[in-house]
């Protein structure tokens, strides 16, 4: 029985081992359930938006109140300038959001858990918004990291203040996905452990313990995908929008 | 494709109940808990950063351990700012 709660979040690799130029690129479970939620999403999105109908059937009304949701969220935090990057803002959200609750299912694997996977989305992010913002303004973007109405002396420590701020939004964007994921999954399987080590006598306050995590964990795994999307609109927003 | 008149005022009555429901409750409580949650990493994050380009700078001009303390500390402020502004923008949305 698997009593350790860290083996969940072991890569294992199916099938062959393809190694292309020192490179290990087999097909691992992470690169499986990445695979199965991009397929859910296609499925979803293809489903719902099948019968156009005036009167929608619920796949249609849950796949319409996503964009919605999506769109909404995008003219709240960017303004009408961030249109253009709804495809990308909503695949993002999609993407997180059911890797997040595919892991919730029992006997899955959470990619989203793992940091190389969040650090590269946020990675991606931080770099296409910062071309996007060197294009729209040229090098006056670079007066992002100089605020206004800061005395001369002070200038260089605000910039180099700046400058680290600006740096550190790719890792507190990827972290805080990771480590919520994990911690969450991490606890359920602590909890599932003492359900059976206190066997029936005494199991029943971990399970009902492990209930209401896995309700809180679905609230969480909704809410980083959020999260992670807004930030990603707030930051095309500094971009785009060229002010402080 | 015809839009039957009596289908058009219940759509009425239905959207506006809906943007009632929305301007009160869930979405709302939903986003304050998502920042919430944001601005613990926020502060962390620019510490590491801060750290992290302290000790590149110091291998790279060989004066350990000097950058280091130095950025840590700016990689503090920098993390207030970020939080500070988080919550500016926070306080913004109400």
């Amino acid at each position: 029985m698997a009593s350790n709660p860290m083996q969940q979040f072991t890569v294992r690799r199916i099938g062959p081992e393809i190694n292309i130029a020192g490179v290990d690129l087999s097909f691992t479970n992470a690169s499986l359930f990445m695979v199965i939620s991009a397929t859910v999403i296609i499925l979803f999105l293809f489903l719902g938006s099948k019968e156009k109908k005036i009167i929608p059937n619920k796949l249609q009304l849950i796949a319409e109140m996503t964009y919605t949701f999506v769109a909404k969220m995008i003219s709240d935090t960017a303004g009408s300038k961030a249109r253009p990057y709804f495809p990308f803002i909503f695949s993002l959200f999609m993407f997180v959001l059911i890797c997040n609750m595919v892991g919730m299912l029992p006997y899955s694997f959470t990619v989203t858990s793992h940091i190389i996977v969040t650090l590269i989305m946020a990675l991606f992010i931080f770099i296409a918004v910062t071309i996007i913002g060197f294009i729209k303004h040229g090098f006056k973007y670079l007066s992002i990291f100089v605020p206004s109405g800061v005395p001369a002396v002070l200038l260089p420590l605000i910039t180099i203040i700046e400058i680290i701020s600006y740096l550190s939004r790719p890792v507190s964007l990827s972290v805080r996905l990771f480590a919520n994921m994990m911690a969450g999954h991490t606890m359920l399987k602590v909890f599932g452990g003492f359900v059976v080590s206190l066997g029936i006598l005494g199991g029943w306050l971990p399970l009902s313990f492990s209930v209401a995590l896995t309700g809180l964990e679905i609230l969480v795994a909704f809410l980083q995908a959020y999260v992670f999307a807004i930030l990603t609109c707030i930051y095309l927003n500094d971009a785009l929008n060229l002010h402080h | 494709m015809t839009i039957p008149e009596d289908f058009k005022t219940r759509l009425k009555i239905a959207k506006s109940k809906i943007k009632k429901q929305l301007d009160n409750d869930d979405e709302k409580r939903g986003s304050f808990m998502g920042s919430a949650f944001k601005l613990g990493t926020e502060l962390v994050a620019a510490v590491a950063v801060g750290t992290i380009i302290g000790f590149i700078l110091d291998t790279l001009f060989d004066t350990k351990p000097w950058l280091i303390i130095i950025f840590f500390f700016l990689g503090a402020a920098a993390g207030m700012l970020n939080v500070i502004r988080a919550a500016n923008r926070m306080q913004k949305e109400d």
